[in-house]
Parts: structure tokens; C-alpha cells; sequence
């Protein structure tokens, strides 16, 4: 249920305000951790100012959206869904200077197809990639972990889909409204928009959801406040309601305003950020092919550091009864 | 306090898991007992294991006193490590090992746990897929709790999406999943839970095939040839038609079980059912009369306290 997940607990936050603070935040702390030696108008032209990032990220869900539509075998709505919920909670607390967001993107989206049970081998996955798909396997399995503690490990997302198909139903069976089917594209289009926004950082999916009926319906001159004042809320008081009201307006609002970012824009940020960037987390520098070495050297000589202690075979009793897999 | 392996300090080994080893350790902080149980992601094809994912998933939505905690997760290395709940025994090791210790009455508070944990988890949309002895743990208070939910997945009341049929240790497996059955509910975990409850009262496993059509063979001999009546739709699962085994009717529960009272007989026949529709579920199943009738379920005082030093 959402009312008592994760999502609504830690990940739903009460005003854009919040989340520009918290990006800011992380935009600073990379630049006061990497530009000592620099002065402030030497970091200006070199860092990515917040504003250069949110262009930077926004272009990126454009790119997040686009691979997930072409993807082969094609990809459910759900994983889409928590993709782009996954790449929008790692970027409230990192900085695109430090993590690239097309390697954070690639990765989001197979850590998706792994929680919503939409099982594609890593193989078949980086299939979709275009270029070196070796190495791109191996950024995304590097980043997976990563990607998990960044997320505190809630993995487990509440996308507006289902409460769609609960609205359907609902208006089927207590409206009058005649085909409710025909609502559909009206409101994929809207739920496609709705991921180019914050609105999954700040409102309910059920609020997402209804907000894209809702708008759907305008869009066949239709007019569902009835069934929202009269059915939804009718015992929920005029407090819930009016609070739902306004989350509707606001997130059509979002939707509405969603607009590519200009091209030109980005192909200078992302000049920017090649420079910028923090070498270690780039794949393609040595302290970061260092790192890893070490990495991977170190977990053996963990590994073998077990068998200092005591080897009793306790687990012998998962050998003997027989097991699934 | 860091949140990594520097804050534990690692007092033996388990086990070894799928992907890793089990160890038993103490979060120093806190002095609590934990399990850790590392799963090297290295040499992983495909990342960290989609059964990881469904544990972390299912034991985060979890929250009851009859399903394994997960106090945390960190990264060591190119591994994860999950915090567990440390449980020092299991009903495996209670069936064999130490059996004079399983009376009817702790018997009957087992299956009250184990129950109250299937219920749990099938009110949260939850189904576990591999219930057996083997996970099946005994805290040091003598509480069993439900383990290992690499294969627990959500399901949808309505149905609707297919599932994997390679679920279930075979002794414990439903016969819809034997005949290749993809879309099946919670009621596996119910076949599951009966053949558990049986193998407690009998010390003896309820159906034990040595292969897969062995074990099918078994449960046929038992249960009879299914019929319209016993299993509708049993003819439209992939596997059906691929085996026939020879018409035989049903054996009568007082010669598959004989020496088990007839009200425990009653409820096992509840849950051994070739329709899952039929079986009854774990919230009713606790309501059954054997609960209630003489010798009642032990306390929790009078339940075994696996000593949580000695290994087992």
C-alpha cells in the first residue's frame, strides 16, 4: 500500500521548493569538494551552475524515455515508470558532475527490469544500447550497487499505473460517462508527460493518476467533477477534497509546462561536464580502472579471510533436503 | 557508527547460501546478533540476483513477528551484505535431530506460527513459493519465523500476469506447479504449509518423490486419479497431458497416515487438496478445531530454546 511504503515516507516531498534546495545542496557541495583552487568565476565557467544540471537531467529523462520505448523486447509501462522514479530519487542526492547521468540512466533502468519482474538477461539488455556494449555491461553491473544504496535500498515503487485501471473500473461501473475505454490515450499521453516532471517527488500515484483521467476527460468535453466531489469524496470532507483539487490543477499545471530543453543549451553543458566531471567516476579514466582493480582485489582477500574461522558445515542442511533451484 | 561491515564483528560462520555465505555476527553498537549474509555480485552474470531483489523487496514490505527481519543492507567490496535477524535453530534440524523434543503440543504452536506467517504475508499480497523445513527458523525464545524469500513474489488477487513453474522444493510442491502450471495464487504456499504440518506430527516427509515425476506419481497414488470433480482445469496446465500415470482411486487418510488422530487428519486433508480453490487458507486454517482441541499448543515457555551457541 502506498499510505505505509517507503515512498510516501522518504521519497514524497511537500513542494518543488524542497527538492531545488536539495539538488542546489549537492551541486555546491561538488563544487566547494573539487574547485579549491579555483575563484568563483573561474568555478562559474568551469562547474555546472544547478540551473545547467536540471537542463543537463531533463534532456537525459528525454533520453530515459526514448530508450525505454525502443527497447526489445518491449518494456512494460511499470518499468518505465520506476526507471524514471529511480533516476529522479539519485539525482535529489548527487550531483550529475559527480555520477554521468547517461550511465546512471542505463543502470536505472536495469536495476527496474529486475524489481518489476521483467526479466531481461544483461546481454539482452545492453542489446538496446548502441556502441560498446562490453563496456557498457560493465558500467551498469558497477553501478548497480551503487545505484541501490544511493536509494537506500527502497526499491519497491508505486507507479500511477494500477490506480488508473482502479479509476476505469470505477467509472464504469458508477458513472454514466459512455465509453470509458476511449479515455486511454488521453491518459497514456498524460502519464508519458507526467514522468518529465517532478510530480512523482511530490504527489500520491492515486493523485497522479486521477489527474490524468480528470484531463483525459477534458479532452473528449467531457466532465468528470461530479464523480470526483459527489462519489470519491463524497464522505471525505471539504478539506480533502480541496486538497486533492489543488494537487490536480497542479500537476496538469506541471504537465503543461513541460518543454524540451533547447539543444544547442545542452551540447554546451555537456561539453562542460566532460571537463568537469569527477574522473573517478569515469569509466574511462585510470583512477577509476584503478579503483575497480582495487576493488575487486580486495573483496578476494576478504573472501579468503573467511576461512580463518571456524569451517563447520552447518550448511549441509540445505544439501540435503531438495531445493528449488 | 558506520553503516558497513566495521561496525559488526563476525562470530562464526552459518552457512553458505546461493550466492554466499551466511555469517552469524554482532552489530557492536547495539550488541544485537545478526546474520549477515554476502552475496558476491562479481562473478554474477547478470548483477545482483533478482532472487536479492525479491527477498529485499519482500522482507521490506514484511513486518511481522513470524517473518525474518531485515535490520540493513551495505555494500563490502563487489558485495552486498543484508542484516538479517540472527536465528539460531530450524525446523530442519528439529525433525532431524531432535525429534523426541516435537510433542503434539509444540507441534500445534509451529503450525499456529507458521500459519500466522503464511496469513501475514498472503494479507500483504505475498506469495513465498518455497516453504520447507529448511526455512523454516527457530529464534533462541523458540519462536519460528518464516526465512529465505528469494522466490516470494507479489501476486495479484485477479491473476492475470504468468509466473515461473520452477518454484517450491519439490517435496513441498503444489501439483499444479508439478504439471508446469503458470498462473497459480498463494494457494502453493497452502499445499506447502500442509505437507510441513504432516511431516510434524508424522516425523516423516508427507510426499517424498526422488524426481519430479516421481514426486507427481506419489501424490496421484495418494490422492487418486484427479478427476472434473477432485481438479477442474486440471487438463488445460502445459504438462498435463505429457504424463499419464495408471487410474487409481483415492487412498483413504487413515491408511496414508495412520496412528494420526482423526481431527488432525481432518485439517491436513484441508490443505492437500488437487484443487487450490479448495484449499483452505492460512486465516482459516487457524481457525481449524484441532487448535482447539486436546492437547492444546504449548506456550511459548514450554517451547524448545535452541541454544544459540552451540552449532547446528
Amino acid at each position: 500500500m502506498f499510505s505505509t511504503s517507503s515512498q510516501r515516507k522518504f521519497w514524497t516531498f511537500s513542494d518543488e521548493s524542497e527538492l531545488a534546495s536539495q539538488r542546489e545542496k549537492h551541486n555546491l557541495e561538488f563544487i566547494s569538494r573539487h574547485g579549491q583552487h579555483l575563484d568563483e568565476h573561474q568555478r562559474y565557467n568551469y562547474f555546472l551552475s544547478p540551473e545547467e544540471e536540471r537542463q543537463l537531467l531533463k534532456q537525459y529523462e528525454l533520453h530515459l524515455k526514448e530508450f525505454c520505448k525502443r527497447f526489445q523486447p518491449p518494456m512494460p509501462k511499470g518499468v518505465i515508470g520506476t526507471a524514471f522514479h529511480y533516476f529522479k530519487r539519485f539525482y535529489l542526492y548527487n550531483s550529475s558532475m559527480d555520477y554521468h547521468p547517461k550511465e546512471i540512466l542505463a543502470t536505472c533502468v536495469y536495476l527496474a527490469c529486475k524489481v518489476e519482474e521483467f526479466n531481461v538477461s544483461i546481454g539482452q539488455f545492453v542489446a538496446n544500447i548502441k556502441g560498446d556494449r562490453e563496456k557498457a555491461t560493465d558500467i551498469i553491473l558497477n553501478n548497480e550497487l551503487l545505484l541501490m544504496q544511493q536509494l537506500n535500498y527502497y526499491l519497491t515503487i508505486h507507479n500511477p499505473f494500477r490506480p488508473v485501471e482502479g479509476f476505469l473500473i470505477d467509472i464504469k461501473t458508477r458513472c454514466t460517462l459512455s465509453n470509458p475505454e476511449r479515455l486511454r490515450s488521453g491518459i497514456d499521453e498524460f502519464l508519458e508527460k507526467v514522468f518529465l516532471t517532478d510530480a512523482c517527488l511530490l504527489y500520491a500515484p492515486s493523485q497522479i493518476a486521477l489527474a490524468a483521467v480528470l484531463h483525459a476527460a477534458s479532452k473528449e468535453q467531457e466532465n468528470l467533477d461530479s464523480y470526483v466531489t459527489d462519489m470519491l469524496f463524497r464522505d471525505a470532507g471539504p478539506d480533502k477534497l480541496a486538497i486533492l483539487i489543488e494537487a490536480v490543477r497542479k500537476i496538469r499545471s506541471m504537465v503543461k509546462m513541460v518543454e524540451s530543453p533547447a539543444r544547442e543549451r545542452v551540447r554546451v553543458v555537456e561539453k562542460k561536464l566532460d571537463r568537469c566531471r569527477n574522473q573517478e567516476n569515469n569509466p574511462d579514466s585510470e583512477i577509476y580502472k584503478r579503483r575497480m582493480r582495487e576493488a575487486l582485489d580486495e573483496d578476494d582477500v576478504q573472501y579468503t579471510g573467511t576461512s580463518r574461522m571456524s569451517l563447520d558445515t552447518s550448511g549441509v542442511t540445505q544439501v540435503l533436503s531438495p531445493s528449488a533451484s | 557508527m558506520n553503516r558497513d561491515i566495521t561496525s559488526y564483528s563476525i562470530v562464526g560462520r552459518i552457512g553458505e547460501g546461493a550466492h554466499g555465505l551466511v555469517f552469524n555476527a554482532r552489530h557492536l553498537p547495539t550488541g544485537r546478533e545478526v546474520a549477515l549474509k554476502k552475496i558476491l555480485i562479481k562473478n554474477l552474470e547478470d548483477g545482483i540476483p533478482v532472487n536479492v531483489m525479491r527477498e529485499i523487496k519482500a522482507l521490506q514490505l514484511l513486518r511481522c513477528k513470524y517473518v525474518i527481519k531485515l535490520y540493513d543492507m551495505f555494500p563490502s567490496g563487489m558485495s552486498l551484505v543484508l542484516v538479517l535477524e540472527y536465528m539460531c535453530s530450524g525446523l530442519w534440524d528439529m525433525l532431524h535431530h531432535k525429534q523426541q523434543e516435537l510433542t503434539l503440543p509444540r507441534v500445534k504452536a509451529y503450525a499456529q506460527m507458521l500459519l500466522k506467517g503464511t496469513r501475514y504475508m498472503h494479507a500483504h499480497y505475498v506469495m513465498h513459493r518455497d516453504l520447507k523445513p529448511a526455512n523454516l527458523l527457530i529464534n533462541h525464545e523458540g519462536v519460528l519465523k518464516i526465512a529465505d524469500l528469494g522466490l516470494a513474489r507479489l501476486f495479484w488477487p485477479d491473476g492475470g500476469r504468468p509466473y515461473s513453474h520452477q518454484v517450491a522444493t519439490r517435496w513441498y510442491r503444489a501439483p499444479e506447479l508439478l504439471y508446469g502450471a503458470r498462473y497459480y495464487s498463494e494457494n502453493v504456499d497452502v499445499w506447502a504449509v500442509g505437507c510441513i504440518i504432516a511431516e510434524m506430527i508424522t516425523k516423516k516427509p508427507l510426499f517424498a518423490g526422488e524426481s519430479d515425476i516421481e514426486q507427481l506419481a506419489i501424490v496421484v497414488q495418494h490422492l487418486g486419479t484427479p478427476t472434473e470433480e477432485t481438479w477442474p482445469g486440471r487438463s488445460d496446465l502445459p504438462d498435463y497431458h505429457k504424463i499419464t500415470f495408471p487410474e487409481c482411486p483415492p487412498m483413504s487418510w487413515t491408511d496414508i497416515l495412520p496412528d494420526v488422530d482423526p481431527e488432525a487428519l481432518h485439517f491436513i486433508k484441508s490443505f492437500i487438496l488437487y484443487d487450490e480453490k479448495k484449499r483452505i487458507s492460512a486465516k482459516e486454517a487457524l481457525k481449524h478445531s484441532w487448535f482447539r482441541s486436546k492437547p492444546t499448543a504449548a506456550n511459548l515457555e514450554e517451547m524448545p530454546k535452541p541454544n544459540p551457541n552451540a552449532k547446528w
